[in-house]
């Protein structure tokens, strides 16, 4: 027997089911819970979705707005970076290479980010109105790094992809893709601390920022 | 109704005026008391000191001499959970003993929620003129849900004032043994309980254990304090104190 | 990680008469016990959706054996490789052989608790490989070589100012004395790391057996970091964080993050399922699981079984009365509070932890407040019990209440010993009914004063009175 034999021996020792039958409905229980994947039970959602979605999304130090068409983005990605400062060089997901960068005076590249990128513009599989959260998958056109490494992150969310909770995102993506990808990383604003004398800090390893820009709805 | 009274071994020892002051508003609430003579021991300290043994010889006991009670009142949250929540695991090794054992647990009460949910008492002899506090024994709070019992009855006293501390669910650092032998860890915790009364510049902290009495008044007079006084809720109801009537 | 709990009471003394540490645990109880709370009043069904984490929990242990072999199936179907370790020896040196095989001299670490229990840090470094923590919090206790004294909140004993003096140490930066400049610091020194490292290293919150899924909650970005970036991903896990289904993970997670820390979903929730797919432009090229008995097994056939439903939260120390005095050190081992009180002595043998599970008032402050309704109280009565059995109580105790219990069984011994006690007693008191020094008492008159009793019992007044 090797360890892993040993460790379930032990296991199935421990729980001393007893007889043969009752293997057999463990297994069953299992095989039942896990093709079906009930729910749990949830607090009551008596909100719309998308003023939920930006409420929630003020409350985690995001900032959000509202534009009606994704042609819209560069100047709106333009007008935030110049209201806060910012550098206005950016790297984005291949998705929005085409929209009109430079003519709001914008300086975007589609590829992943480096530790020197300073702005990252992404996408999202689906957002989350319930917590003011982004749903994001690993993929050849989803880059990690994007969301990660610049200090400065904004996501465009289309707002019919404005899901009510968690367990809507992933009926979607068993609907839409069928299996998870590498990664799904689900992001609620920007990264935070409180480990010294439980002071809360934001920015640390991930953004110091996270600005959402909700198209159409 | 048969109302059996368990007076508590630290009631039966320390404070006796809680007991006297029990069995004067279950008497004033017209309700037949009698006071199995022979009772100690509910089996706490032994139960909770791991002695599982000597905890069922002494629950087997507390059965055996309140068997003829239709119900059983406790002035004390602790020696009621004990009852109520721990008898029946502690004695599942005596399936014979199940049928008065379950009858008991049912019917077991601690005295406010017995006051105010099948007495429904209404008035009560004592007056207190003055401010007091209430702390929510752990026992009592998280086992048997006394939380607004002890509150209703102390509204019913006329002169009295209640000024809710901060935390008052908050242990008092008592929890038995651990009193001794943690004393150090448990005096640290006593004393925030104690300065959360103090606060409240309350005349006198009600509660409802004796052992949570013993812990508050033995911290607060080590540090000084003689003035808050620390009374059972029964005391205060009843309008008795710490002589012997 | 070395165990240190048969200290505690010497433990517990130092951190008592600490005033840097009193405050520091008071901003946490603050914080964190006002945080749960403001954050669980959105939860209207707060009560049901603890009883269904409790049943998921126990659905997970109840058929642990089936969701393990599912979770490796579905793992291994995405590439991830999965290793199965008995004891936390073969953990480190399963890590190792990781490591070797893939040439790897820097390793980024998410914080892991059963990385505490193993050791592992300690075990990578002896063999010449760096290993840096990078949640700030372990990265402080890592650089001050201190072992985590909350499971949430690793340096909550540190104040800001030790903080400082540390970075300054070993920056070797000009001091900075506001919290955010020492956060955006650490920002700074650490970010290289995470560029060049060859190795990550995680725990997990929990197993997805559904998926073969591999999840963590995280705040700072680091778990993000360490589980795509590095060209190697372990995660090491215990059994027990198994759970079936990620509809499972969705509803515990409301009650996991605001039992921690007050939030209603915390900032970055990662599921990993294998390692860089085709076409990835991330991700490391091997994903490595170590599913860890380490004691798991025991305690699963044991009646403390249902502490291994803990999901850990960290809810129940920041709400003890004797955590909240004494801080998480005192307890000696990786887990403080009330869930240390019974998982130490579980994992590292009863007659290691004897103070544990009785240093505790059993106000079950902390059943209360467990998401998944653990019986701590129960399970630290239960080791007692354990203890009485196998004779490691001290005999003046044992003696004590077996004279208490020979007594009590005895109606008309008792009421003669506890007349003579009330007498003496009140005698003892004086006019001011108050005793100093209780003979034979000295462990309660080291703290207290003893109300006098009133000179006769209960069942002697009652008597006259009929």
């Amino acid at each position: 027997m090797n360890t892993r034999d040993r460790i379930l021996a032990r296991i199935r020792l421990a729980l001393d089911r007893g007889s043969a039958t009752a293997q057999s409905e463990s297994a069953a229980a299992v095989r039942d819970r896990l093709d079906n994947h009930p729910r749990g039970p949830s607090p009551a959602r008596d909100w719309e979705r998308v003023p939920r979605f930006r409420e929630r999304c003020f409350s985690l130090s995001s900032t959000v707005e509202g534009i009606a068409r994704l042609e819209q983005v560069p100047g709106a990605v333009a007008r935030y970076l110049g209201e806060n400062a910012l550098p206005l060089a950016c790297v984005c997901w291949p998705e929005f290479s085409r929209l009109e960068w430079a003519a709001a005076g914008l300086q975007v590249e589609a590829r992943p980010a480096t530790g020197e990128d300073a702005v990252g513009i992404s996408g999202v599989f689906c957002a989350i109105a319930e917590t003011g959260t982004l749903m994001l998958l690993s993929g050849p056109d989803s880059y990690a790094t994007t969301s990660l490494l610049p200090e400065t992150h904004i996501a465009v969310v289309p707002a019919a992809r404005i899901v009510r909770s968690i367990e809507d995102g992933w009926d979607l993506l068993r609907n839409e893709r069928g299996a998870l990808p590498r990664q799904v990383t689900f992001v609620s604003g920007p990264s935070r601390i409180a480990d010294i004398e439980m002071t809360l800090v934001l920015g640390i390893h991930g953004p110091y920022r996270v600005h959402v820009i909700v198209v159409g709805g | 109704m048969r109302v059996g009274l368990f007076v508590t071994c630290l009631v039966d020892l320390m404070r006796p005026s809680v007991g006297l002051s029990a069995l004067k508003l279950l008497e004033n609430a017209g309700c037949e008391v009698v006071v199995p003579t022979t009772q100690t021991c509910c089996g706490q300290p032994a139960y909770n000191s791991g002695d599982r043994r000597s905890a069922q010889a002494l629950a087997r006991k507390v059965l055996r001499e309140f068997s003829d009670c239709d119900c059983v009142v406790v002035p004390s949250g602790s020696c009621g959970g004990m009852i109520k929540i721990h008898y029946l695991e502690l004695l599942e090794e005596s399936p014979e003993l199940r049928p008065k054992l379950q009858h008991l647990v049912e019917n077991v009460w601690e005295l406010s929620d017995f006051l105010v949910n099948v007495l429904a008492v209404q008035r009560v002899p004592g007056q207190f003129h003055g401010t007091v506090t209430y702390h929510d024994c752990c026992s009592g709070l998280r086992e048997l849900g006394v939380k607004s019992q002890p509150r209703e009855l102390l509204a019913k006293i006329p002169g009295l004032t209640l000024k809710e501390m901060a935390n008052p669910e908050q242990c008092c650092g008592f929890g038995g043994t651990f009193a001794v032998k943690f004393g150090d860890i448990s005096a640290r915790i006593t004393d925030e309980k104690c300065a959360d009364i103090v606060a409240t510049g309350a005349d006198a902290v009600v509660l409802a254990d004796v052992g949570c009495m013993l812990s508050i008044e033995g911290r607060l007079r080590r540090g000084g304090d003689a003035n808050t006084k620390v009374l059972h809720f029964a005391e205060i109801l009843a309008g008795v104190t710490n002589d012997p009537s | 990680m070395q165990v240190t709990s048969q200290q505690f009471k010497r433990k517990a003394a130092e951190a008592l008469a600490n005033p840097q540490l009193r405050k520091a645990l008071g901003n946490l109880r603050a914080r964190m016990v006002s945080g749960r709370a403001r954050s669980l009043l959105e939860l209207e069904n707060l009560e049901q959706i603890r009883e269904a984490a409790k049943s998921a929990r126990d659905f997970a242990l109840a058929h642990l054996d089936h969701l393990l072999e599912r979770f490796e199936l579905n793992a291994c179907a995405r590439g991830a490789q999965v290793h199965w370790a008995e004891t936390g020896d073969e953990v480190n040196q399963l890590v190792l052989e990781i490591a070797r095989r893939n040439a790897v001299r820097k390793i980024i670490k998410s914080k892991s608790m059963l990385g505490e229990e193993t050791g592992l840090n300690h075990y990578l470094e002896a063999a010449g490989i760096e290993v840096r923590e990078t949640d700030l919090g372990e990265y402080i206790i890592q650089e001050a070589r201190e072992t985590p004294s909350h499971i949430i909140a690793p340096a909550v004993h540190r104040t800001a100012e030790e903080v400082a003096d540390l970075f300054q140490q070993k920056h070797k930066l000009p001091r900075k004395t506001d919290i955010g400049e020492m956060t955006r610091e650490a920002r700074m020194v650490l970010r290289p790391h995470f560029l060049t490292a060859d190795m990550g290293i995680t725990g997990a919150n929990f197993l997805v057996a559904e998926t073969g899924t591999s999840m963590i909650v995280t705040n700072e970005g680091n778990g993000r970091m360490t589980t795509t970036l590095p060209r190697v991903h372990v995660a090491i896990a215990g059994i027990e964080k198994v759970l079936a289904t990620l509809e499972d993970v969705a509803f515990i997670l409301r009650l996991l993050t605001r039992s921690a820390t007050g939030q209603p979903i915390s900032n970055y929730l990662t599921f990993t399922t294998g390692p860089k797919q085709a076409g990835d432009k991330d991700g490391p090229d091997e994903f490595h699981i170590i599913i860890v008995d380490a004691g798991r097994t025991r305690v699963l056939a044991s009646d403390l079984r249902a502490a291994l439903r803990c999901i850990r939260c960290g809810a129940c120390m920041n709400h003890c009365p004797v955590y909240q005095s004494v801080g998480g050190h005192a307890y000696g081992w990786v887990y403080p509070g009330p869930i240390g009180a019974v998982l130490t002595p579980a994992y590292v043998g009863l007659d290691n932890a004897l103070d544990l599970p009785n240093a505790a008032t059993l106000c079950n402050q902390c059943g209360v407040v467990c998401p998944v309704k653990i019986p701590l109280p129960d399970l630290m009565r239960k080791l007692r019990e354990q203890q009485v059995e196998r004779g490691l109580r001290p005999w003046p105790e044992r003696l004590t209440l077996k004279l208490w219990a020979w007594a009590a069984l005895r109606p008309a011994a008792y009421a003669w010993i506890t007349g003579m006690l009330a007498r003496i007693g009140r005698w003892a008191g004086g006019s001011k009914r108050l005793i100093h020094k209780l003979p034979g008492g000295a462990a309660w008159s080291r703290h207290r004063d003893m109300p006098a009793p009133s000179g006769k019992t209960f069942r002697e007044l009652y008597r006259h009175r009929r």
